[in-house]
């Protein structure tokens, strides 16, 4: 089909400009707000070079877990490895969804991204780039029996592409193509295999991986559409001009080409079933299971917490502070929580100056969120208490927070346990969520399985599978708890 | 001891209680009588400030315990209140329910407020009691604890809002007989009751409130025989029938 030198992917899953740009938007204009940037806070010990990636692009960047190990590997790797080591930095690398690497580069979180990332006029306005290291081309990918293989046999077909993406302007330009979008690359391939959508426009290393995997689909180069790869960095970077030497060095001695060789050839077809190919990789995924359980335990505990405060403040007598927990319960009962989670995560770099991890941001939004569902329910049931628990403390001489917590609370809580219990479920579902900020969890590993397998379903079978039984357990544990306590009531 | 001047209390427009003047001395047994809506408990919760007065005094020992100046609650933990639903803290043994105050609010050690504890549950017979949990009880049971966790904080005056309207009428007896020992170890005692016989026994003095006027401050044996009001009257032909 056609030449492995010239066949490779191009832009990328690029919902980016959207998402980035909203994100960008949002955080510039809280940082603004707040009338600081902490720029200098951020700098990075001059030995090391950190780089940005979105693990998910094989054969680019990706996780390799075959050995039931994580590690990040692919040609972008060693191209970024070969060049820190030519400048003498240590490399370091920061894998992050690809939505946050613009804002990452201008946070200066990271020194240069690589991630596949096609140099747009859009984007250069933002970030600045290198020299195109890499070559690739766009691909009409179609059913074998389709004939779609040239740009005119498009008119009238439905053709899909990613959503934000450079493919998404190219097929706008198809005369009488009909346009689909979606987020990702492989929901697009389900589409396909589906009949729903007819043709994709897809860069060529990802055409070339999928009909691998699916014997049943084929793919031809869109001509005129030729654009490559470069690195990103910070505006105004000194890293660009000895990123470029290098790049010239390795196109000149035969480096790119070996890497070439080394990432590009070795594709073998399938022969093995999908739960077969990924069978090595199950470790890796379960590995999510700790991950998802600290989160969710984490946050409920501080989210309780947090319940208390808001919840005494609920019922207390001084209105302000009753005020102030109706509105903070209003606030995070009417902002989704992926919303939260992203302000939160890409914000508090930008505000404070401290790079907040993945799972911290994580914690800190879920416990924020669910101290205010709980805190209703914790008002219910302190409510619930009788009347006269309180005037029997009261009349003893008891003050007002020991009776709270020796002899309310306690009762408060045992009414509510049913409820605590579901939003404990609840949390470890919504915790799924924090996969889109890149913390390893069950959804975020199988995502990575998918993406350095090109198999769509099977892992996430495994991963619904673990959440399944992981909440059928906790539903368990947590009425044989609420008999016993019935039971010493 | 206990010194009460015009006393006045509302619920917002619904006036409960409309100057009651009246004291109790160290020792005494005071029976608070009354028809259902008269302001009997209003009163007695008025004495320990469970509720706060509109307007008028207390004096306990010559101290004004409505001032707001006054550490409420070591007015509250000295003159405890017995409850009709006893409001036991479920989600402690017996025990635990009778030291947690006297430990918590008074700072005893945790073996003072045990040894008090158990004593005091000798004394009202359920020493056996002490490790199980209030739902294991009987209501008679329950408010004999009750009892002995007010009396754990050593106070000088116990109110007693109906003790017995809640129990089944085999229990009530266990309850009287002691708060009865209790009168006669010299406690001072405020108690809002329906038990005529157990007043005319027990009391040294009977409060009878009507409409939220004390409508006769008496002897039992003079209320009992010799009603002054109307109200009275009626009142006692009912209850005696």
């Amino acid at each position: 089909m056609v030449d492995k030198k010239a066949t490779v992917p191009r832009s990328r899953r690029r919902q980016f400009f959207r998402m980035a740009a909203l994100t960008c938007c949002a955080v510039l204009f809280l940082s603004g707000f707040f009338g600081q940037s902490f720029d200098h806070a951020i700098a990075q010990s001059p030995k090391t070079l950190t780089m940005g990636t979105s693990a998910d692009y094989k054969p680019f960047e990706f996780h390799d877990t075959s050995s039931g190990q994580d590690k990040i590997v692919g040609y972008d790797i060693d191209v970024a490895e070969r060049i820190a080591k030519d400048l003498g930095f240590e490399l370091k690398i920061n894998d992050m969804d690809f939505n946050g690497l613009i804002p990452a580069l201008q946070s200066k979180r990271v020194d240069f991204g690589m991630s596949g990332i096609t140099p747009t006029a859009e984007r250069q306005k933002s970030i600045d780039f290198s020299d195109i290291y890499y070559v690739v081309q766009n691909t009409i990918l179609s059913k074998k029996d389709s004939g779609l293989t040239i740009e005119a046999s498009l008119d009238g077909k439905i053709v899909g592409t990613q959503l934000g993406s450079v493919q998404q302007e190219v097929a706008k330009k198809i005369p009488g193509a009909k346009l689909e979008t979606r987020n990702k690359i492989s929901d697009l391939i389900q589409e396909l295999n589906a009949g729903r959508i007819d043709a994709v426009i897809v860069e060529d290393v990802s055409a070339k991986s999928y009909v691998n995997i699916y014997p049943n689909l084929q793919f031809s180069v869109l001509k005129g559409n030729e654009g490559g790869y470069a690195i990103a960095f910070p505006k105004g970077s000194n890293l660009v001009q000895p990123f470029n030497r290098a790049i010239a060095t390795m196109k000149q001695d035969g480096t790119l080409k070996q890497l070439d060789q080394k990432w590009f050839s070795a594709q073998a077809k399938p022969t093995q079933s999908g739960f077969q190919r990924i069978l090595p990789s199950i470790p890796y995924i379960l590995g999510g299971i700790p991950v998802t359980l600290a989160f969710t335990f984490v946050s409920l505990f501080f989210g309780v917490i947090l319940a208390v405060i808001l919840a005494m403040c609920k019922i207390s007598a001084i209105a302000p502070l009753r005020w102030f927990a109706n509105a903070y319960t209003s606030v995070f009962r009417g902002v989704p929580l992926i919303v939260t989670l992203t302000l939160i995560y890409y914000a508090t770099p930008q505000l404070t100056g401290y790079k907040i991890e993945p799972f911290q941001a994580g914690v800190l939004t879920f416990a924020l969120n669910s101290g205010a569902y709980v805190s209703e329910t914790l008002r219910a049931g302190i409510v619930a208490v009788d009347k006269g628990q309180q005037e029997a403390a009261m009349s003893l001489g008891v003050p007002y927070r020991l009776m709270m917590g020796d002899i309310i609370l306690p009762q408060a809580f045992k009414n509510i346990l049913p409820a605590l219990a579901n939003e404990f479920i609840n949390l470890l579902k919504d915790s799924a969520l924090v996969s889109t900020i890149g913390a390893a969890d069950l959804l975020r590993r199988a995502t990575v399985v998918g993406a350095e397998t090109y198999l769509y379903f099977q892992p996430l079978i495994i991963v619904a599978i673990a959440y399944y039984l992981m909440i059928i357990l906790l539903t368990f544990g947590t009425s044989i708890l609420e008999k016993r306590l019935q039971k010493s009531a | 001891m206990l010194k009460v001047e015009d006393l006045h209390k509302s619920f917002g427009t619904l006036k409960v209680l409309s100057g009651i003047t009246t004291q109790v001395d160290q020792g005494e047994v005071v029976a608070i009588l009354g028809p259902s809506g008269s302001g009997k408990s209003t009163f007695l919760r008025c004495l320990n400030l469970l509720e706060q007065p509109t307007s008028g005094n207390i004096y306990f020992k010559d101290v004004r315990i409505n001032d707001p100046q006054c550490d409420i609650l070591k007015t509250r933990a000295n003159i405890v209140m017995v409850f009709q639903h006893f409001n036991l803290f479920p989600h402690m043994t017996v025990l635990q329910n009778i030291t947690y105050a006297p430990m918590k609010v008074k700072g005893l050690s945790k073996e003072q407020a045990r040894s008090i504890g158990i004593d005091l549950l000798e004394k009202v017979d359920l020493a056996e009691k002490a490790d199980v949990y209030p739902s294991r009880l009987s209501g008679g049971q329950k408010q004999r604890v009750a009892i002995a966790r007010a009396l754990a904080m050593q106070p000088e005056m116990v109110l007693f809002d109906e003790p017995t309207s809640a129990l089944d009428p085999e229990m009530v007896k266990e309850v009287l007989e002691v708060m009865q020992s209790l009168a006669q170890s010299g406690m001072t005692m405020a108690i809002v009751t329906h038990e005529m016989g157990f007043a005319r026994k027990v009391a040294n003095r009977i409060l009878f409130l009507n409409d939220g006027v004390l409508a006769e401050d008496t002897t039992p044996q003079e209320f009992f025989t010799n009603p002054q009001c109307d109200r009275a009257k009626i009142f006692l032909d009912k209850m005696l029938k």
